[in-house]
C-alpha cells in the first residue's frame, strides 16, 4: 500500500540501496569467478527462469561496458538501471523541494497502468520475454 | 456485516456508522460495488507472488512491477507478502468504500 508520499519515497530509498548493495556484491563475486549467487526462489522450485531471471548479470554487464551481451542477457537490465538511476535522484530532489512531483507522477501512472491499452501490450512484452528467457535457459 | 471478511476489524465500527448515516441515494452503489476477496489474494500470492501478480490484481500496479522486476524482491518481499496481502486488499477495499461513503 503506497498511499502517502513518504512512505514511497522511502520503500524506494530502501529499494535502490539494497540494489547497489547487491550489484556490488555480485560485481565483487564474478571478479573472483564464482557464479552470482541464486536467489530466485521461483528458478530454485521449478528450475525456469522467472520474467526478470539475469537482470543482476545485465547490469553487471552494461557496467563494463558490454552493453550488447547486456540486452541479450535481459532487456529488463536496463529498466532496473534506470530506475536505480533516476529514482534516487528524483526523491532527493523532492526531499529538498517539499514538492511531491515523484509520488504524483507514480499515481498517475498506475492508474494509466491499470487501462487495458497499456496493460495488455506490457502483460505481451513480458511474457515474450519471458519465453525468450526461458529458451535462452538462464 | 455479512461483508465482514473485506475488511479489518477496526474499520467496521466506522463503516457500519457511516451506512446508517448516508441516505438512501448511495444504496445503487454500494450494493454493486466490487471488493476484493483477502483469500483469494492470499493464494495468488503463494502462488504467482514472486511475479508480483497479487499486487497487480488488488490494483497496486507500482508495487507489482516493482516485484515483478526484482524476482519478488529476491525473494524476501514475496514471503513478507503471504503476511501483508491480506491486510493491504482490506485496506485497498476500505479505499474503494470510501469514496462512494461521502
Amino acid at each position: 500500500m503506497v498511499n502517502n508520499r513518504n512512505r514511497l519515497y522511502s520503500l524506494l530509498l530502501i529499494a535502490c540501496i539494497a540494489g547497489y548493495i547487491w550489484t556490488f556484491l555480485n560485481m565483487h563475486e564474478t571478479h573472483n569467478a564464482h557464479l552470482p549467487m541464486q536467489v530466485c526462489m521461483f528458478k530454485y522450485v521449478t528450475d525456469i527462469p522467472c520474467p526478470s531471471c539475469g537482470a543482476t548479470r545485465s547490469i553487471i554487464a552494461a557496467l563494463t561496458g558490454h552493453y550488447l551481451t547486456a540486452l541479450t542477457i535481459n532487456p529488463i537490465g536496463f529498466i532496473i538501471a534506470l530506475i536505480m538511476l533516476c529514482a534516487p535522484l528524483w526523491v532527493i530532489v523532492d526531499l529538498l523541494r517539499g514538492s511531491s512531483s515523484l509520488f504524483n507522477f507514480y499515481r498517475k501512472m498506475e492508474l494509466r497502468l491499470q487501462k487495458p491499452q497499456y496493460s495488455i501490450p506490457m502483460v505481451a512484452l513480458v511474457l515474450i520475454n519471458w519465453v525468450w528467457n526461458i529458451n535462452k535457459g538462464l | 456485516m455479512s461483508n465482514a471478511k473485506f475488511f479489518e476489524s477496526h474499520q467496521l465500527h466506522f463503516i457500519r456508522e457511516r451506512l446508517v448515516e448516508i441516505d438512501d441515494s448511495h444504496w445503487p452503489m454500494l450494493s454493486t460495488l466490487q471488493l476484493k476477496d483477502p483469500t483469494t489474494s492470499l493464494i495468488v500470492s503463494i502462488l504467482a507472488g514472486n511475479l508480483g501478480i497479487d499486487r497487480f490484481i488488488i490494483g497496486d500496479t507500482g508495487l507489482g512491477i516493482g516485484k515483478l522486476l526484482t524476482c519478488g524482491g529476491l525473494g524476501i518481499w514475496a514471503i513478507v507478502d503471504w503476511f501483508m496481502i491480506q491486510k493491504a486488499t482490506r485496506e485497498k477495499n476500505l479505499q474503494k468504500i470510501q469514496h462512494l461513503l461521502y
